[in-house]
Parts: structure tokens; sequence; C-alpha cells
């Protein structure tokens, strides 16, 4: 009689024949001199399993429409328990995949392995790293920060230029007339329900060829036995997969790159960066100007792409040592080195347009008002008889008559109006919004900001200026986070004689809240 | 016997074949008819944009024009940035929106153009490309002075 353990797994094999499974799946054969060059594919495996999950994970709290996206995912980086990290994993694990696809592409190049009879896998593979970054391009979008926005919209546009079919095409992905709720339910379904199972299937019969036809091994043949996958194979695959793992959770330990503000189709100036794996093609587009776009855009990576598919037929012949293969290995080599060229160029090229558009804490103080003020909204409402609403762009009165209006609406119209704002740096700031709005649309605040505006504007700007506004006789804060962090700001506005005997700016103690004390330090010390 | 079993066989196989194939070519049909996108343009209505005074002369200016619009099952506030210009004894109306890939130019007042951010397209105070990657200039929009109101107003 066995022990009981053992006899109930040969009771399940023998109900479920599981030992072959595994035998078939753990002995494959290697021919000799297998060894860390083909540990890659599973490297890549491991980051497309990381992305399952974490994606999965980031689906419980996702809301794909455009009034909650950004706030849920503003919710999964604040509140989820690990949220920030999950979101790192996500996207920095996007990367890893990306980076194991190119190196484990590579290493198939270098070792000819593409050659007969592995062209139909080779050519899988070149999809599935089309579907890898199809992936890489529908989960852009579904932050619906300025940056998810405006790459989709750069995106959507040049798939506009296919021949023949570019509108049909572009509007598919749009979904719409505009880039909106529509394009984001459709980028959210391909992203989570038609990509995956396309993997999934592609994976298993791109595994399934491999191992049919075998592993091709090393570059001359080596005399020896085979041996099997498991054990040795296999903890060379799990050391390079740990690696990868260790890179990826020291990348994903601080998070993903900060939420941008919400989509806005009006922000004029904003400058578009797509993922660095897509910097390659943004640049090459800049060369290409006018009507000679659809060169760029489609017709040079769709030669690259071709060229690298048909490969196994362009590289005949019996040897796969390097010195016999100069035309396949330059060319690749060519390629990889102008992506890599045209990718460091696409960094190193950031227009610096961007700060230009920021709007100051006495503009958002202002724009807080306007929307949170009883008097403001007793007239100026969408279905208001006496005023329309505040909006951008519906600013036409000149300076001086908004200021009087502002200080006493009675001036305009007697008796419909409450009694006006008394104070005057509410007055300045509303002033001050509503000279913004005639050409620029307010930027969408977060609570933090919101409640930090009034209070920094009301307590902090008469002394000092933030953002190039406020007074000159305190320090100027506007990188006042790169020294203190919002703890010790918070103690200095607390009481400034605690750190510094000779301070002249008052004590906020008592004045503040200790709440609000801390939001003004955590606001703050995020000003780098 | 076996000549017709055999032929029983083929007309299975293609009847399995045929019909199977018709199945799915329909699912799959109907999964695209429900994929496509039903509507792909917007109706254009005048809007209002601006008071005549508003426009100096020395510079374009730079509306936001806000309008009711339908995204999908959302009303919301559609909000399209033109500039506004005088153009001889008229005005003229410019789209903000790049005729290369989209991105919102912006009107640079120091080298008196339109700049796009993206990939360096640039235009002249009229519209028509000076440099970059733009296949043609920024659209002109129609404007017109609404006599009621006193208002410009552009069709968007």
């Amino acid at each position: 009689m066995k022990p009981g353990a053992a006899a109930l797994l040969d009771w399940l094999d023998d109900r479920t024949g599981f030992r072959i499974i595994r035998h078939h799946l753990l002995d494959e054969p290697l021919p000799p001199g297998t060894a860390w060059f083909f540990t890659l594919g599973s490297v890549l495996l491991f980051g497309l399993g990381i992305q399952i999950v974490t994606g999965t994970a980031l689906a419980l709290y996702y809301a794909p429409t455009p009034d909650h996206a950004w706030d849920s995912v503003r919710f999964i980086t604040t509140e989820v328990r690990l949220g920030s990290v999950l979101r790192g994993l996500h996207h920095w694990g996007a990367s890893v995949v990306v980076v194991a696809a190119a190196l484990h592409l590579a290493r198939v190049v270098l070792f000819g392995s593409y050659r007969k009879p592995r062209e139909v896998n080779w050519i899988i593979g070149n999809v599935l790293l089309q579907v890898i970054l199809a992936f890489g391009l529908t989960g852009y979008l579904l932050p619906w920060d300025q940056r998810a926005y405006w790459a989709t919209v750069v995106a959507i546009n040049i798939s506009k230029l296919t021949p023949g079919v570019g509108e049909w095409v572009a509007g598919f992905l749009r979904g719409g007339p505009e880039v909106g709720a529509l394009t984001l339910t459709r980028w959210y379904a391909l992203h989570v329900l038609v990509l995956p199972p396309v993997l999934a299937l592609l994976v298993a019969v791109h595994l399934y060829l491999m191992r049919r036809q075998g592993i091709s091994g090393p570059v001359r043949a080596r005399r020896g036995p085979m041996t099997p996958f498991f054990p040795g194979q296999a903890a060379r695959d799990l050391v390079l997969v740990l690696a990868a793992g260790v890179v990826l959770a020291v990348l994903a330990w601080k998070g993903a790159p900060a939420l941008e503000p919400p989509a806005d189709p009006t922000a004029s100036g904003y400058v578009p960066r797509p993922e660095w794996y897509f910097l390659g093609l943004f640049q090459l587009l800049k060369y290409f100007p006018g009507r000679l776009e659809v060169i760029g855009a489609l017709v040079v990576p769709g030669i690259a792409m071709t060229l690298l598919a048909l490969l196994p037929w362009i590289d005949r012949g019996k040897s796969r040592a390097w010195r016999d293969r100069p035309l396949a290995l330059g060319g690749f080599a060519f390629g990889l080195a102008a992506v890599a060229t045209l990718t460091s160029l696409g960094a190193m090229d950031r227009p610096s347009t961007a700060a230009a558009g920021t709007w100051n804490l006495q503009e958002l103080d202002g724009v807080t008002l306007i929307e949170t003020s009883t008097q403001c909204a007793t007239c100026h409402t969408a279905t208001s008889a006496i005023a329309g609403p505040i909006e951008a762009g519906h600013i036409g009165r000149p300076a001086d008559w908004l200021a009087s209006h502002v200080v006493d609406p009675e001036v305009i119209a007697p008796g419909v109006r409450q009694p006006p704002p008394t104070n005057p740096r509410d007055t300045a700031a509303i002033l001050a919004a509503l000279a913004r709005l005639r050409s620029d649309t307010a930027p969408a605040l977060d609570p933090l900001t919101r409640e930090a505006a009034g209070l920094i504007d009301h307590n902090c700007l008469r002394c000092h200026r933030i953002d190039g506004v406020g007074g000159d006789e305190g320090p100027d804060l506007s990188h006042v986070g790169r020294k203190y962090d919002a703890a010790s700001i918070a103690k200095r506005v607390n009481n400034p004689l605690d750190v510094k005997p000779d301070a002249e700016m008052p004590a906020f103690a008592g004045k503040l809240t200790p709440a609000q004390i801390q939001t003004i330090g955590t606001w703050l010390a995020a000003k780098r | 016997m076996a000549r017709s079993d055999e032929d029983r066989r083929t007309v299975l196989a293609r009847f399995v074949t045929v019909v199977g194939g018709m199945l799915t070519a329909g699912v799959a049909g109907l999964a695209g008819v429900v994929a496509a996108p039903k509507r792909l343009t917007n109706s254009r209505i005048w809007r209002r944009a601006a008071a005549p005074d508003d426009l100096s002369g020395n510079q374009p200016l730079t509306v936001v024009v806000t309008a009711r619009d339908e995204d999908g099952w959302y009303e919301t506030k559609k909000q399209s940035v033109v500039f506004l210009d005088r153009d001889g004894n008229g005005y003229r109306a410019l789209s903000a929106t790049c005729a290369h890939l989209g991105c919102r130019v912006k009107w640079d007042e120091t080298q008196a153009k339109f700049l796009c951010p993206c990939h360096g397209g640039v235009y002249d105070r009229q519209g028509n490309v000076l440099a970059g990657p733009p296949p043609r200039g920024l659209e002109r929009l129609n404007v017109r002075l609404n006599p009621q109101t006193a208002q410009l107003e552009v069709e968007l």
C-alpha cells in the first residue's frame, strides 16, 4: 500500500493522464549547446503573464468613460492598496514585454533560427510583435489624460493615410465623429477583450510549433546527447526571469509616470509624446513633409516589417554561421541601428513650449471661486434669463467693466444681485481667472489643488511669489519642493520661529487649522 | 452500396463546410455591422465666437468656442479653438487643428506665426504652410457678423 499522497496522484493520473502532459511539457529534448541565449522567450512569457495579472487587477477598478476614466485611474493610484505599484507594474511591464520581444527576435535572427522548417513560426512571431504593439497603442489611451488623448489623436490621424481605405480605418478606430466616449470604449474593448485571446491563441500556436520542430540550437550543431528542458534549461530560464522581475520591481516601485491633467481637446501647445517604443516612428514622420507623409507613416515601416517577415526566403542556404549570411545580418544590423537612432533622436527632441500653458495659483483660486461661489451662480447659469454661464471664450466685456461688475454687481442690474464679495483677494483672483478664460479653458483641478489654491492665494501670495504671481517680501516658492518636504514646510507655516529664531514670517497656527496647514505643505512640496 | 455511402459522405462534408462557413461569415458580418461606427461627421451650425471689437488687428484672437455636442451617450460641451482675424474689411476664421496630424497649433506672438508643437508645422497669419510636414494650410472656417446680435459667428 502506497502512502496517501502518492496513491492519490496515481488515481488522478489514471483518470486524467496528467503525468504524460507533465512529461511532455517539461522533458522537451534540447540539442547540446542550448544555453542562455535560449531563455529570452521565457522572459517574454513572464512579461505577458505579468501584464495579464496586473491588467485584470486594474480592470477591477477602471471605468472606461470620459467622465470617470481619469478619476478611476487616479483612484487606483492613490486609494487602492498597492495601487500605485500595480499601475507601475502594468506600465513598466509593457516596456519589459517590448524589450524582451526585441531581444528574442534579435536572437532568432542572429542564430538564423527562422530557416526551414521554422518559417511559419517566424511569421507568427512577427504577427505577435504587432499584437504586442497594438496592446501598447490601445492601452495608452485608457488613463484619459492629456498625453493619452493627444497621442491617440495623432495615431488615428496617421491611420487616415492608409491608401484607399484610410478614412474608413480612422472612422472605425474613432467610433464617432471625434475622439471621445465612443473611442474610449472601443479601445478598451480591443485592449481587454479582443487582443488577449488573439495573443493567447498565437502564443499557443507559437509554442506548439516550437515543440513540434524542436529548438534550433547553436549555430554550429554540436555532438552530444539531447538533454531534457527540466531542470537544467528551466533553471537558466528562471534566472533570467528573476532578473527581469527585479528590474521590473525596481521600476514599478515608484509607480507609473504621474497622470497628466485630464484630456482637454482645447489645450493649445500641448506636446504629445508617444511611449518610447513608438518614438522612432514619431521621429520618422518629421522627415516626410506634405504629401510624402504616407512614406514616413506607413511605407517605410511597412517595407521594414515585410522584409523582416520575408527573412527566411531572403536568407536561404545551409550554414547558419555569421560569415555565411552577410546580407541578412547586415540588413538586420542596419535596421536595428536605424530604429535606435530614430528613437534616440525622438527622445532628445523635446520642444519647450509646454510650461507656458500652466495657470498660476491666483487664477486657479479665481476659477474655484467662480465655480463654487453662490454669488456668481445666482445669475450665471445655463438656464438663467439674466446672464449666461461663465465659460471660456465667452467673456467679451472689457477688463474695467468686469472689475466694477465683480466688485459691485448692483451697478449693472440693480435689485437682482446678492451683496458683492468684500475680500479684495477674492476679487483679484476672480478677475485674474476671467482674464485668462477669455482665450484659455481652465484646467480640471484635483481636490488638493482646489483647496491649496484658495489657502495659498489668501495666506501666502501677499509676500511670496509662486509661478510668477505674488509679493516679493519673502522668498520665491516656485521650486520650494526641491528643498523641503511636506512636513518641514508645514512646520514652517505652523510657526516659523520653531525653525528659524529670527524669522519675520507670521505664525499660522491658530489662524489656519492643522489640516489646512498640511494641505499647504503637501501642495508646495510637489513644487519641484 | 459503397458508392452511395461515399456520395452521402461527400454531400454531408459539403453541407458542413458550406453551412458552417455561412454561419461563421454571418456571425462575423453581424459583429462587423455592430462595430462599424454609425455617425462619422457632425453637422455644422453657426456658433457665437466673439465681439468684433475684441479683434485688435495686431494679432489674431484665439477664441475657444463652446457648444453643446453629442459624444456617444453623453451630451457634452464641445470646445473648439478658432483664430479670428481681420481680413481686409471682413473677417477670417482659422481652425486651430493642425492639417498634419490634428494637434492644436498655437499663435506665436514674437514670430507672428502659427506653430504646431507636435511635428514642427509652421503657418503664416493667413494659415498658409510655411514649413514642416502639413500637406495643406489651416482650415478656413466660414465666419459672419450676425446683424441681430452684433457678434461674430463661425460655422463649426
